[in-house]
């Protein structure tokens, strides 16, 4: 009874304390009606050395504005989102659709999206297997959001959810490529030239034919049993990068048909990931068409933990089979140029998360032991206000032999800054 | 506001008269804690709103609908998370399925990525989406997670202090909690590090009976060393709304249940 008086003293300067901080601020009921946002962004990367075959020092020279919308006709969600851009580097205007899609549920158990969205599966960090969704590498590179990695592309997604095992079908009525090296912003290794090049006009790479047949088709059949997460993948398309040569060696993308499965699951105290993946190549389905990649068999193992509070290590091992190799080397007219037998990678992401994740440091490292090249992704993180946004990062590109993956983008090697305001 | 805040003291002070005989037994008590603050009704659905300040008076927003469905009265629980504000947070979904007998499993959705990220066991006493609000303040601590011993029984609140079993686990080396006698609500509760200072305080300010159920209204979470502090407030509250299994699975990540997420008409 002692503490009575004393709390009834403290009573006034409780109650000012706590007073209401939202000043009788109307609870807005975002899950239904329609939501207007986004943001502007200003973004400025620039190499540490200059390319010669590129004109622009700089990789990201750009001003950017979202606009993200969401309403509700009747039962149907209706999404939007979009980018005006000026872009320095090339020096453009461009508008870009992400999203515009409508989403509905039939019958219960059955969630369908019609439009243009952005797609994910998969276990990997950064490292995709089964994940056939068109992916933009040279935004990756240049220094823009991670969220623009994912290039959206026009599709029908269907899910249908049963005890037993959900399903996952998305059909892309016409083909879309990754956003790959063109030699605009970025030059490239050929192996015609024995070097770098950086074409006027920029690479383009023959697309297949536009009719139904040469449409993708991916499948995925997941289910979660007591924390473990099993999926298993298939697709029917083409190889997303334009890696194979039409008979008039122009480039062009070769059609691929892959199967592959995934496990995700708690182990200790952190997640540990395992995916692997069978690329059919079926113009070359025995290795002795020079012009056509072969066989793929791809492996991805991972395990993430907290080492530390608000410090997070993710490693993952990965390899790339290439079947058939002696064929592959002995119908190649550039076979020292050709990719090993088994290229190995490594990753490692470190998060480092201060005051409530207001300063995020992160480094993602890539590095191949069989190409002797890395990729190093420095970040820091700046949370200002729910309004204000800065990131600092850098993308470093290295290796030992010209021709391997992260090794012919050396010169690409730059540090960028982007500010961004949410509205 | 201030009239509610008297008046639950009020409510609280008049309760206290009435109060059967005090319980002995801390493990009890945190067991009763446990089911008031966690399991009110079988299901329950709640919009809370958060501002974040840190030391120097600058603000942070989030709103936020929590669902939850038991599957047993102080065991496994599943909640959903689904964001609204702000605009860069929002449509992000995080999903619980809270274990008694192992680590829970957790997973945030992405939207910008389409990304289903799932988060490790040991990233729990972490700040939840830029909070002082940890990640295990969502779904709650094991109690068997700790020791606990009743330190003092008042006329209205029982006081107990706990203890981690496993200290590499959490950043304190005890907390002390004063437990409402009537309510079985933990009303305040205090960190200590290994140093013994106090670091980290949680407070009720509101209380109010919804359904039955004395729940929390309004409270805070403060950082006494930065001086930093997060104040919350629910609304919209509604238990045993018949929740069923399938809200809580990877399909409400990417597509929340618009009908489940619909405010309830009072």
């Amino acid at each position: 009874m002692r503490t009575w008086p004393l709390l009834l003293l403290l009573l006034p300067s409780v109650l000012l304390a706590q007073d209401d901080p939202w000043e009788d601020e109307v609870w807005g009921d975002e899950t239904q009606r329609t939501t207007w946002s986004g943001f502007v962004e200003a973004g400025l990367g620039a190499r540490f050395d200059t390319d010669p075959l590129t004109g622009s020092r700089n990789t990201l020279e750009e001003l950017r504005l979202r606009i993200e919308s969401q309403w509700h006709p009747g039962d149907v969600t209706v999404g939007f989102k979009a980018d005006g851009t000026y872009d320095g580097v090339e020096n453009s205007f461009g508008g870009h659709i992400r999203d515009l899609t409508a989403a509905f549920t039939v019958g219960g158990n059955t969630d369908i999206r019609i439009g243009r969205q952005v797609q994910t599966w998969g276990t990997g960090d950064l490292v995709f297997l089964n994940d056939l969704f068109p992916k933009d590498f040279v935004s990756f590179f240049a220094g823009r959001d991670d969220e623009y990695l994912k290039a959206p592309g026009d599709a029908i997604r269907v899910t249908r959810f049963s005890s037993a095992v959900n399903i996952d079908v998305v059909w892309a009525p016409v083909f879309e490529p990754d956003v790959f090296l063109t030699g605009e912003r970025f030059s490239f290794f050929s192996p015609l030239a024995g070097g770098n090049v950086a074409p006027r006009p920029p690479l383009s790479a023959i697309k297949p034919g536009k009719s139904l047949s040469n449409g993708e088709f991916a499948l995925r059949l997941f289910r979660t049993v007591e924390g473990r997460e099993y999926a298993l993948y298939a697709y029917r398309g083409f190889f997303k990068q334009p890696n194979a040569l039409t008979p008039s060696l122009e480039s062009t993308f070769a059609p691929l048909t892959s199967v592959g499965a995934s496990l995700r699951q708690p182990l200790g105290r952190g997640l540990f990931n395992i995916e692997t993946s069978y690329y059919l190549s079926r113009d070359d389905s025995n290795g002795s068409n020079t012009l056509v990649p072969n066989d793929q068999a791809r492996l991805l193992t991972g395990y993430e933990w907290e080492a530390k509070p608000n410090f997070t290590v993710g490693l993952q091992y990965y390899l790339e089979w290439t079947l058939y190799h002696d064929e592959l080397l002995g119908n190649s007219p550039f076979p020292q140029y050709e990719p090993d037998e088994f290229r190995h990678l490594l990753t490692n992401r470190l998060t480092y998360r201060v005051g409530r994740d207001q300063h995020t440091f992160s480094l993602f490292t890539f590095f191949s032991p069989s190409d002797r090249d890395f990729y190093v992704r420095p970040s820091y993180t700046y949370r200002h206000s729910d309004q204000w946004s800065l990131i600092v990062g850098g993308n470093l590109f290295g290796g030992d032999e010209r021709h391997t993956f992260f090794k012919q983008l050396r010169d690409a090697s730059n540090a960028y800054t982007r500010v961004r305001y949410n509205y | 506001m201030r009239r509610k805040l008297l008046l639950t003291l009020i409510t609280t002070l008049t309760a206290t008269g009435a109060l059967a005989d005090p319980l002995t037994d801390a493990d009890e008590i945190v067991a009763r804690a446990n089911l008031a603050a966690y399991y009110g009704g079988s299901d329950g659905r709640s919009e809370v709103r958060m501002i974040i300040s840190d030391a120097q008076g600058r603000q942070q927003r989030r709103q936020f609908t929590v669902l939850r469905r038991d599957i047993e009265d102080a065991g496994d629980q599943q909640f959903l998370v689904v964001f609204s504000q702000p605009s860069d947070v929002r449509n992000t979904v995080f999903l619980v399925d809270k274990h008694i007998d192992r680590d829970d499993d957790r997973w945030l959705y992405l939207p910008g990525l389409d990304l289903v990220k799932r988060i490790s066991a040991g990233d729990k006493r972490t700040s939840f989406v830029g909070a002082h609000y940890f990640y295990e303040d969502v779904s709650g601590r094991r109690p068997s997670e700790d020791h606990h011993a009743l330190v003092e029984t008042t006329d209205g609140t029982y006081v107990l202090k706990h203890t981690p079993i496993d200290p590499q686990t959490v950043e304190f080396a005890s907390y002390v909690t004063w437990i409402d006698r009537n309510t079985f609500l933990p009303m305040k509760i205090e960190y200590a590090n290994a140093a013994g200072k106090l670091y980290r305080r949680v407070e009720v300010f509101e209380v109010e009976e919804i359904d039955g159920h004395p729940t929390v209204t309004t409270s805070r979470v403060s950082d006494l060393l930065s001086g930093g502090q997060t104040d919350m407030q629910f609304r919209y509250i509604k238990y045993d709304v018949g929740l069923p299994k399938t809200v809580f699975t990877e399909r409400s990540l990417r597509n929340p249940p618009a009908d489940r997420l619909r405010r309830p008409e009072k």
